[in-house]
């Protein structure tokens, strides 16, 4: 079964149950990256009561179904901002394709690797990091582990904003205080105009923004995060010559990814929502509302002038600003410190993990055989993850139990 | 390095201040609907239970509808950037056009 590097039969066929791999191991992370990202979208109106949580989800994992579907855009380039195995055109690096693309392959399949399993942690311990910044971090390591740091885009040409710095370092530092100022601005304002209105009048009317505001944040989501993964996928097809046009995705991987991020998105990340939703702050509607168009504006804004941040820095920035904004109201300033503590560990943790798994893969041999053994690794961890998950499970029956009744409230954010 | 940051400083101010316009704005146009719409009602809606007066409902309406209107007009956007179209603010009023 092994075909060992070199050989002169089967090349092809080795490379074709890589790319089978690369292809699963790929949707699992579109299908990590949904339930990972259901608290950006939904995590307010569920904490609020405008949304039964069951609902919520479903929603959600509905307007991400169509918004994945919406996003022709051709997102081929997407390992480009971080990493050099890609010409400009979208088709993979020609010295990368030896031996049917496996040396490419097992670049990414490591990197794939790499993002589930910082995003399965990250989900374990309810923090809402950023998906795409795991995926990032995991093509960063493995590639740096094959091609060495030449292989990384740091800065880009300079003739757009470009590279590990323009398009995630920096948009990670300043989109969240970005996202703050923003509402903290709309929470404060809001608060001053409806001075005097009875609170149950004010509630029931802003339940209705909050839909209408949740609602268009998990659509642009689903246009922005599936392609990344669709643009994955079509680049493993590329390097292994099952596919030759850079100018189109095919339209089954439009599907699978479409159905891989809207079925994570509702699972639904109980632990992540409960985070956000209950921990940061004690959430009234306009507040969420307030938070939830913040983060909608930012994010649609900003993804049509090319220049995409992350969601997930981009809500938590928004529910801080909503706790800053509104007078008397509390921040949960340590479960904020976590929060940003596991955005700066992201990459490298991810990229950590894709370096190691690449190591791995190349030891057994960088074919078939170092490509299944990470693949196991994977599957081993995401069923150690799941066993550790149900000590302390967060479902939809308890994500809004009151946050400083758990024991050792800002450690453990689930309810036992 | 330089022309990357400088570059990202132009992007993120003019985030800030549409986003401001939008992500802010909408929040606040729809609270003054409540507030509106608190007025129109009066008894109980308000603190200070007074009578309700009717002007406040029309003044509500006109809020939430400008509110729904910039909602919708995300959602098209979306929606037409998905079919390698845009919208153009080159008449005021939003056209769908080819990208």
């Amino acid at each position: 079964m092994f075909t060992p590097r070199g050989c002169r039969f089967a090349p092809v066929e080795t490379a074709t149950v890589i790319l089978v791999l690369v292809v699963v191991v790929a949707l699992s992370f579109d299908f990590t990256n949904g339930f990972h990202d259901t608290a950006n979208a939904m995590a307010t109106s569920i904490a609020t009561g405008a949304l039964q949580p069951r609902t919520a989800v479903a929603l959600s994992g509905i307007l991400n179904l169509v918004g994945a579907f919406l996003s022709v855009e051709v997102a081929l380039t997407v390992t480009n901002a971080v990493v050099n195995i890609q010409n400009k055109d979208g088709s993979p690096k020609p010295e990368l394709l030896e031996g049917g693309g496996s040396a490419l392959l097992l670049i990414v399949l490591a990197g794939l690797v790499g993002a589930i399993v910082w995003n399965l942690l990250t989900w374990l311990v309810g923090l809402p990091s950023s998906s795409s910044h795991a995926l990032f971090g995991g093509l960063i390591g493995s590639t740096v582990a094959g091609l060495g740091w030449a292989g990384v885009n740091w800065n880009g040409d300079g003739s757009k904003i470009d590279g590990v710095v323009g398009k995630v370092i920096i948009p990670a530092i300043t989109s969240p205080v970005l996202a703050c100022i923003i509402a903290t601005v709309g929470t404060w304002l809001v608060h001053k105009v409806i001075t005097g209105v009875a609170q149950r009048f004010t509630d029931q009317g802003f339940r209705w923004g909050q839909i209408g505001s949740a609602s268009l944040v998990s659509l642009a989501h689903g246009t922005n995060d599936a392609q990344k993964t669709m643009g994955v996928i079509t680049l493993g097809l590329i390097a292994s010559g099952h596919w030759t046009n850079t100018e189109e995705i095919p339209f089954w991987v439009k599907a699978l990814c479409a159905i891989a991020i809207a079925s994570g998105t509702y699972l639904g990340g109980w632990r992540i929502i409960r985070t956000l939703g209950k921990g940061l702050i004690e959430i009234t509607p306009p507040q969420g509302m307030a938070a939830e168009t913040s983060s909608g504006a930012i994010i649609l804004i900003s993804s049509h002038m090319g220049f995409a941040l992350s969601t997930t820095h981009v809500t938590t920035g928004s529910v801080l600003g909503a706790g800053v904004g509104k007078p008397g109201a509390s921040v949960r300033w340590k479960v904020a410190g976590r929060m940003v503590i596991a955005w700066f560990t992201t990459i490298p943790a991810a990229a950590f993990v894709g370096a190691l798994m690449w190591w791995i893969g190349d030891l057994l041999g960088g074919g078939l055989l170092g490509a299944l053994v990470i693949s196991l690794i994977l599957l081993g961890f995401t069923i150690a993850v799941m066993v550790r998950s149900r000590k302390n499970p967060v479902h939809a029956g308890n994500v809004n139990d009151e946050w400083d009744a758990t024991e050792g409230a800002d450690r453990t954010p689930a309810a036992v | 390095m330089t022309q990357n940051l400088i570059l990202v400083g132009e992007a993120l101010w003019k985030i800030l201040a549409v986003g401001l316009l939008l992500g802010a704005g909408i929040p606040v146009l729809f609270s003054v609907g409540v507030r509106a719409m608190a007025f129109g009602a009066g008894g109980a809606a308000e603190t200070s239970h007074e009578p309700g007066h009717p002007i406040g409902k029309v003044l509500a309406a006109v809020c939430f509808v400008v509110c729904l209107a910039v909602v919708a007009m995300g959602i098209t956007w979306i929606v037409a950037s998905g079919f390698g179209k845009t919208l153009s603010f080159e008449d005021i009023y939003p056209t769908i056009v080819d990208k």
